[in-house]
């Protein structure tokens, strides 16, 4: 059973973590991929996930925003126990997951892509609002404001990226969830991809799981790291620590 | 030329039944993957429910209106029971719709019984001329036309322009994509089972006058209205509109110039080589390939 060293013999914080996973197991079939992991994230950080293919980084995402469903173990949100419950229940609740690869939705146009992420916390947000979250979206990123019309699939990879990190925001999540958002893209993107996840802290104090095969990009903009192997927590410890532990990158990413 | 114009224009009247069914199975095969054998009979139903009505009130709308309303409850009563087929291997849905088919067959033979029971026209079957030359079509032919474009053109302005509509084209594309968006996926299969149970219906009271009503009466049109889908390639609305007017047109032509008895070969006929030289229809390729 891995556990956080650090959080042991803790008193209970007055505030409860924004997310808070306590023993999850989770998997596929007969496969475990996940095995008693716990984790705690404040609410304003960034966390990175790492750990080599097959550590079960994704399958952690999975878990936490309910499209797999925990085995055993609890995912609390804001201290409200979330465990099981619907994806969609969840992303109505301020879980936004961004899936690896194919999140864009090709066949609907960039604004309506758009539009189901300002649609998301329904009841919540009025007409006027969503038109106003949409125009500063386009502000923000010109790119997508110039193909609003144009089915998503025209947009390049870095433009799909930043149109599912945009789709995730408008839901005004409390967590975000984000799962290779490197993966695919040309280096000069990824910095942007970064410094555009990076700004997004600073500007909305959203809390983020930030999943990266890329594990120096996500150490520079990330508060702490946490490293999976084999399903299980091997090290927790804030980025630049990780960051200079060139042993333990070594081993378990293969650096 | 005459006869051409006649039957061009009669062809149009049928063929936009056969588009109402293959919307109604674009509805559900966009949504779900499945291709419901159950329609035909569904709307068979429905079609039962208006006569009564209609037979009871002594008027055609009150029956119109309650058959729609009974497609769309039946549609959303049906997903229910095919939903555990749904994400499974296909076979479990051919199957589970199939039996279907067979309950409500089964059960209007059990209820109104077997006999054939002729079934009223909303308007005049009365030919309708222009000058001296007859068009070959009556004013109901063109109330039957209408009735499909408007409940075509309602479904796209739905699709197009409501919150709902957005949700419902989502979860067809990408429903993992949509239930991360906060979209309530099962919801949305059931509202699109119930829009093609309501088309269905639609279908089924305005095809029933040139029929007769008994337990079997759709499944004949269910083969058109699939092959009008396969035509335009299942996946899109617009495309099942346009592959049930040429349907509708060409039988209608084969009815006209070689006879009646040879329209349900050549309807077959026009499924296999459909499904021979272009198995994603006409308008299919472009759209459902890329994921």
């Amino acid at each position: 059973m891995a556990e956080l060293p650090e959080r042991a013999g803790d008193p209970m914080p007055v505030d409860p973590p924004t997310l808070a996973v306590e023993d999850l197991t989770a998997g596929y079939g007969g496969v475990i991929a996940l095995r008693g992991v716990s984790l705690s994230v404040g609410q304003g950080a960034i966390t990175a996930v790492l750990g080599a293919n097959g550590a079960g980084k994704t399958t952690l995402l999975r878990a936490i925003s309910g499209l797999i469903r925990a085995r055993r173990g609890a995912v609390r949100l804001d201290g409200a126990d979330v465990t099981r419950r619907r994806p969609d229940d969840l992303a109505r609740a301020g879980i936004a997951h961004v899936p690896e690869g194919q999140g864009v939705i090709t066949e609907l146009t960039v604004e309506e892509n758009l539009r189901l992420g300002a649609l998301c916390p329904s009841g919540r947000t009025s007409r006027a609002d969503r038109t106003a979250a949409l125009a500063q979206a386009y502000e923000q990123f010109p790119a997508l404001g110039a193909r609003r019309r144009k089915p998503a699939a025209t947009l390049s990879g870095g433009e799909r990226q930043m149109l599912v990190i945009t789709r995730a925001l408008l839901a005004r999540p409390r967590l975000l969830l984000l799962d290779e958002p490197s993966l695919g893209l040309a280096p000069k993107i990824i910095d942007q991809v970064m410094t555009m996840i990076a700004g997004l802290r600073q500007s909305s104090g959203l809390t983020i799981l930030l999943v990266e095969q890329n594990a120096r990009s996500a150490l520079t903009i990330a508060d702490q790291g946490i490293v999976l192997g084999q399903g299980k927590v091997v090290a927790t410890a804030d980025a630049a620590t990780l960051a200079s532990d060139t042993g333990l990158l070594r081993h378990y990413l293969g650096l | 030329m005459q006869e051409f114009l006649e039957f061009t224009l009669g062809g149009i009247s049928f063929g936009m039944i056969y588009a109402a069914i293959g919307l109604s199975l674009v509805l559900i095969w966009r949504g779900t993957r499945i291709l419901n054998y159950a329609q035909g009979a569904m709307a068979m139903f429905t079609t039962y429910i208006a006569l009564i009505i209609i037979n009871h009130t002594g008027n055609y709308w009150a029956g119109f209106v309650v058959a729609l309303a009974a497609g769309l409850v039946l549609g959303a009563v049906c997903e229910r029971v095919v939903r555990p087929a749904e994400g499974k291997p296909p076979l479990n849905a051919v199957i589970v719709t199939i039996g279907l088919l067979i309950l409500l067959e089964g059960l209007a033979g059990m209820i109104y019984g077997g006999q054939f029971r002729s079934f009223p026209t909303a308007f005049s079957i009365t030919g309708l001329h222009i000058g001296g030359t007859a068009l070959g079509i009556a004013w109901n032919d063109v109330f039957v036309a209408g009735a499909v474009l408007a409940a075509a053109l309602a479904l796209a302005a739905l699709f197009r322009y409501t919150r709902v509509g957005l949700r419902m084209r989502a979860t067809a594309f990408s429903s993992g994509v949509a239930s991360l968006l906060g979209v309530r996926v099962g919801r949305m299969l059931t509202l699109g089972w119930a829009l093609a149970g309501l088309i269905g219906a639609l279908a089924g009271v305005l095809v029933t006058p040139s029929t007769f009503l008994y337990p079997n009466s759709m499944d004949s049109i269910f083969v058109l209205g699939f092959t009008a889908a396969v035509i335009g390639g299942l996946d899109s609305p617009v495309g099942a509109v346009v592959g049930g007017l040429i349907l509708g047109i060409l039988l209608n032509y084969v009815s006209g110039y070689l006879g009646s008895d040879l329209v349900p070969i050549f309807g077959l006929a026009a499924l296999v080589v459909v499904l021979m030289l272009r198995p994603s229809g006409l308008f299919g390729a472009a759209a459902t390939r890329q994921v």
